[in-house]
């Protein structure tokens, strides 16, 4: 796309590059900019989790507050949506949400040529909502039985509408990992192009002669977009975890 | 403490209903000192969940209600049209097209306003908050 020397194209910064070629038995397992982001990732969160804590000070440094702010707040998310019975999942709604606000935000660092939102890419998103509702499906069947396909059958409702309301909640319940996966990957996906085209606005208005001193209204509408999109990425990251509660708590509790 | 701190071979741990009135009117003080420095504008501690952190909960709340209702029409189309075209010809043998798309579609509608409907819902009442209650819980009063 880039090829002709100038304007990048939009969706560039989304391609996925082979790093280094990886074949397990006719898999191909190549480690690709999105993996190694990935890695990195997990770099972070580890060696932050376990040097921020490792000093176990009663009254905290910066660092180890910053840590137990992150867990008290996720612990309150799972506590407050799931309820007490559902605190050993906190492990896992803790993992996924730091998991997604980390890659978040290291999309959001500007490095040219080397940065790369994994969250951007639906197959990501898609793989980390498939394993929410297949938790969802296997804890419930395995704490309730057969009786945990209750929560497709509203209560309280006359036997003649059930052959109409059964399929609703049935859709219903099909829709959520897609709106879930949906709903993150379009997030980062718009506002990292969004961000990329105001920011060649200024180059293309810089070469425009005389309308050139326009260009600082894109760059100031850049800085903006900058700062909204390091809220979504910090929202969208919390929006993922308190779904996942909340699809959590039909499992734990059964028909609502 | 001093007149409840003569030892426990005398009473054998009981305590006289003043001495249990007055532990209660000091538990009672405590929370009401705790309520009222938690409440406090200046402090940073104590209820976390309160100012800024609220934007953002009602924010990623209503972030949700779009993709819900794309979500429940999309699943409910997807349905209706993989019947029509794959499963009723092919196992029923009947040209169904697009009478189960039409039946899905508007399902898939119904699940979708279901979905804004629950996530709304949320909304309005809010979360539960669990710190509510006694500052200080007393494990007497059970009696």
């Amino acid at each position: 796309m880039a090829a002709d020397g100038h304007g990048h194209s939009p969706i560039e910064q989304f391609e996925i590059k082979e790093l280094l070629p990886i074949n397990i038995f006719g898999v191909d397992a190549s480690l690709t900019n999105s993996g190694a982001f990935m890695l990195v990732a997990l770099g972070i969160i580890f060696s932050f989790l376990y040097f921020s804590t490792g000093g176990r000070n009663l009254v905290p440094t910066r660092m180890q507050s910053v840590s137990e702010l992150i867990y008290e707040f996720v612990a309150n998310t799972v506590r407050e949506n799931v309820g007490t019975k559902g605190m050993h999942f906190f492990p896992f709604v803790f993992s996924i949400f730091i998991f997604v606000l980390v890659l978040n935000l290291l999309g959001m660092i500007p490095i040219p040529g080397i940065t790369f939102t994994v969250t951007s890419h639906i197959a990501v998103t898609a793989a980390l909502a498939l394993l929410v509702i297949g938790i969802v499906i296997a804890y419930g069947v395995y704490k309730h039985g057969l009786g945990f396909f209750g929560i497709f059958v509203p209560s309280g409702v006359p036997a003649a509408l059930l052959p109409l309301l059964v399929p609703i909640e049935i859709i219903s319940f099909i829709s959520r990992p897609i709106s879930l996966s949906v709903r993150l990957f379009a997030n980062m996906l718009a506002g990292h192009i969004a961000l990329k085209i105001f920011a060649g606005f200024v180059g293309l208005l810089l070469g425009a002669g005389f309308w050139s001193i326009l260009a600082p209204l894109p760059l100031a509408l850049t800085v903006a977009l900058t700062a909204l999109e390091l809220l979504v990425a910090v929202l969208q990251a919390y929006v993922f975890a308190v779904l996942t509660c909340i699809y959590l708590n039909d499992a734990v509790h059964g028909s609502h | 403490m001093a007149p409840a701190d003569k030892g426990p071979n005398d009473r054998d741990g009981q305590i006289s209903p003043d001495e249990r009135a007055e532990f209660k009117r000091r538990s009672a003080e405590i929370g009401r000192r705790l309520e009222a420095a938690r409440s406090e504008p200046g402090s940073d501690r104590g209820e976390p969940k309160k100012g800024g952190n609220d934007h953002g909960e009602v924010m990623g709340r209503a972030l949700r209600l779009s993709t819900e209702l794309i979500g429940g029409i999309v699943v409910g189309a997807a349905i209706g049209w993989y019947l029509d075209t794959y499963l009723m010809p092919n196992v029923f043998g009947t040209k169904t097209w697009p009478l189960m798309f039409i039946i899905f579609f508007l399902l898939g509608s119904a699940a979708g306003m279901l979905n804004v409907v629950r996530a709304g819902m949320k909304i309005k009442t809010g979360p539960s908050d669990p710190s509510k209650g006694k500052a200080v819980p007393d494990d007497d009063d059970d009696i």
